[in-house]
């Protein structure tokens, strides 16, 4: 403890990050009727409602499986798109760079008019769930674009010509070489897809088929009636998902790779 | 084993001509340096000999067979990086395994191969190690052992040794060049350095400006240099003034100068009284106190460095010399001395300009 104010500092910028985040997660552990802080009484009781509730089990079980297919899409298209960007864009490079980021720099409100418009112009439609995984995908490429170009940066072009003098192929030098080696960027790039695509309200609000919802959307149509602290429990699972989620990915897929 | 012949080679980027139609013969397991100031061309040829640099015309023949259109996968080659470009995310083992996987070896084959290449490197007890836990000096006989590992036609080798310290680079040269002779394998070797390229190659390819400006045996550049800018590239160099006086034995011509009048090798003929540069390496030069002959001169620096000294010589006829000597001679700064040089310290690079 060098540097008192600094670490002060350091402290209340967590406390300010993670203090909303407690709250949720203490609240949902009421076991009175109504979403306070401090809760009145400790409680599972809300936790077991959210678990019966079809409507909210269904809604986790649609942004589940909607965030899969978006990262898969955009962890593919992203990465493929990375790889032109470093390795062939040229002089076009910062074109497909500002093209790539432009999803991040419009208000997503007006990606999701946009693509609206686009989906019933082409006669898609919002019966089926085409629309909204687009939007997904469309939102979350710059993260796994960003996140796989860094990593291809600072791959040596030197190693793939020496795997070529050894004799290896292109598809061969793909996968056991530039793959294993700009495989932290693919991972974190799909780590964030999959976050943001489970926790983004707006797209899903204006694609989402009728009768579908993503967990953010139920969520914010029950706190329009309802005031209980279930909310708090569906957050709070919500918030242990996402965490499941990047802790198995790093375990099982990014443990090997931070050896060098 | 192959010959690799390249002829007329070159390279163009836009309008400016990288490699300008060179042709090298090299011989079945010899070793050649490619040797120049950086963008000279050397290591775009080697690239090309690779192939992964389009020739833009010419031919690189293995064996007589143009491989121009053979892509770098194919050519069966070896190859050193400059970085060493070793594989991160293998260990030893799998970075030496890679290329015999490409080559379907079997697995026990594959095994006594890496065994006996790793001996031959020796890091015999290294092949679990990964590339990040060895020194610079091990990952570069790691590079080594993983391109002869594939007995490949021939070695390439893109300034192996660039990256390494002083001590290690020397040790390194000598270990490559006796690890090349008994493999016997053809090999082009691209230095910048020319103490590097002397003491390896068979032969030394001198390139300026994507030209070759000469090919011979490192004694033959450093000794015979065919004109002043390889002479000063390969070594320091007294420039000294003279006169043709007349032909003398085989190849030499009798020239007068500060030191007298010499018998001088030369390549070319000169009519008597033509004025001509003659180069005198430092290390020829002999120092005696003053008053033993030859031409008088004043010692104006001394720099002593161990093995040798270095003196700075002002001659009475106005040159100055550079003279490398061994450090048992107590001549000091200030000291009047006589400057002595054999006849066969001097070589005729062409007539004066």
């Amino acid at each position: 403890m060098k540097r008192p104010v600094l670490t002060l500092y350091c402290l209340l910028v967590y406390a300010f990050l993670l203090a909303p985040i407690l709250v949720v997660v203490g609240a949902s552990f009421n076991a009175g009727n109504f979403l306070t802080f401090p809760p009145q009484g400790l409680s599972l009781r809300w936790y077991v409602t959210f678990f019966h509730n079809d409507v909210f089990m269904r809604a986790i079980r649609t942004s589940l499986w909607v965030a899969a297919v978006a990262t898969v899409i955009s962890g593919t298209i992203g990465t493929m798109a990375a790889l032109y960007y470093v390795q062939h864009a040229g002089r076009w490079k910062e074109t497909v760079r500002v093209a790539m980021l432009a999803p991040l720099l419009l208000p997503e409100v007006l990606t999701a008019i946009a693509l609206l418009f686009f989906v019933y112009a082409i006669g898609i439609g919002t019966t089926t769930m085409i629309g909204m995984v687009a939007g997904h995908v469309l939102i979350t490429l710059p993260f796994v674009f960003i996140n796989v170009s860094a990593s291809l940066e600072s791959f040596d072009p030197s190693w793939d010509m020496a795997a070529r003098s050894l004799g290896a192929d292109r598809l061969t030098r793909f996968r056991r070489i530039m793959l294993p080696l700009i495989k932290p960027g693919v991972i974190g790039g799909a780590l964030f897809a999959f976050i943001i695509s489970f926790d983004t309200f707006t797209i899903s609000f204006m694609l989402k088929g009728i009768g579908t919802s993503t967990l953010p959307i139920q969520l914010f149509d029950y706190l329009r009636t309802n005031f209980t602290p279930e909310a708090a429990a569906v957050s709070t699972v919500s918030i242990v998902l996402t965490l499941v989620v990047v802790i198995v990915s790093e375990k099982v897929l990014g443990l090997r790779i931070h050896r060098f | 084993m192959t010959e690799v012949s390249i002829e007329r080679l070159t390279k163009t980027f836009g309008t400016a001509r990288a490699v300008d139609g060179i042709s090298i013969r090299i011989a079945d397991g010899e070793f050649i340096s490619l040797l120049g100031p950086s963008g000279c061309g050397k290591t775009t040829t080697l690239k090309m000999i690779a192939g992964f640099e389009e020739a833009s015309e010419g031919a690189i023949r293995f064996d007589g067979k143009d491989v121009v259109n053979v892509p770098a996968e194919k050519r069966d080659i070896g190859m050193v990086f400059q970085n060493y470009a070793l594989f991160p995310h293998m260990t030893v083992d799998q970075n030496l395994a890679f290329g015999l996987e490409m080559r379907k070896i079997a697995k026990p084959e594959m095994r006594s191969r890496i065994a006996k290449v790793l001996d031959m490197v020796q890091l015999g007890g290294y092949s679990e190690r990964f590339p990040n836990q060895l020194s610079g000096g091990q990952q570069q006989r790691v590079a080594l052992a993983r391109a002869l590992v594939i007995e490949p036609k021939i070695l390439l080798l893109d300034e192996p040794l660039a990256n390494l310290d002083a001590k290690l680079r020397e040790e390194m040269r000598v270990f490559i060049r006796d690890l090349q002779r008994r493999v016997g394998i053809t090999t082009v070797y691209v230095t910048h350095d020319q103490a590097e390229a002397m003491t390896m190659s068979d032969r030394v390819v001198v390139m300026f400006g994507g030209r070759i400006a000469q090919i011979g045996a490192p004694s033959d550049i450093y000794e015979r240099p065919e004109n002043l800018e390889i002479a000063q590239f390969v070594g320091q160099v007294n420039l000294i003034k003279g006169t043709i006086i007349g032909a003398a034995e085989a190849g030499k011509r009798r020239v007068a100068s500060v030191f007298g009048e010499v018998a001088v090798d030369s390549r070319e003929d000169y009519a008597p009284g033509t004025a001509v540069t003659l180069s005198l390496r430092p290390e020829a030069i002999e120092l005696r106190p003053e008053g033993q002959g030859g031409a008088a001169g004043k010692v104006t620096a001394r720099y002593y460095s161990g093995s040798i000294i270095d003196y700075r010589v002002a001659l009475d006829s106005g040159e100055t010399l550079h003279v490398q000597t061994f450090p048992n001679i107590r001549i000091a700064e200030g000291d009047r001395v006589s400057v002595h040089a054999p006849a066969d310290g001097f070589w005729l690079l062409g007539a004066a300009k």
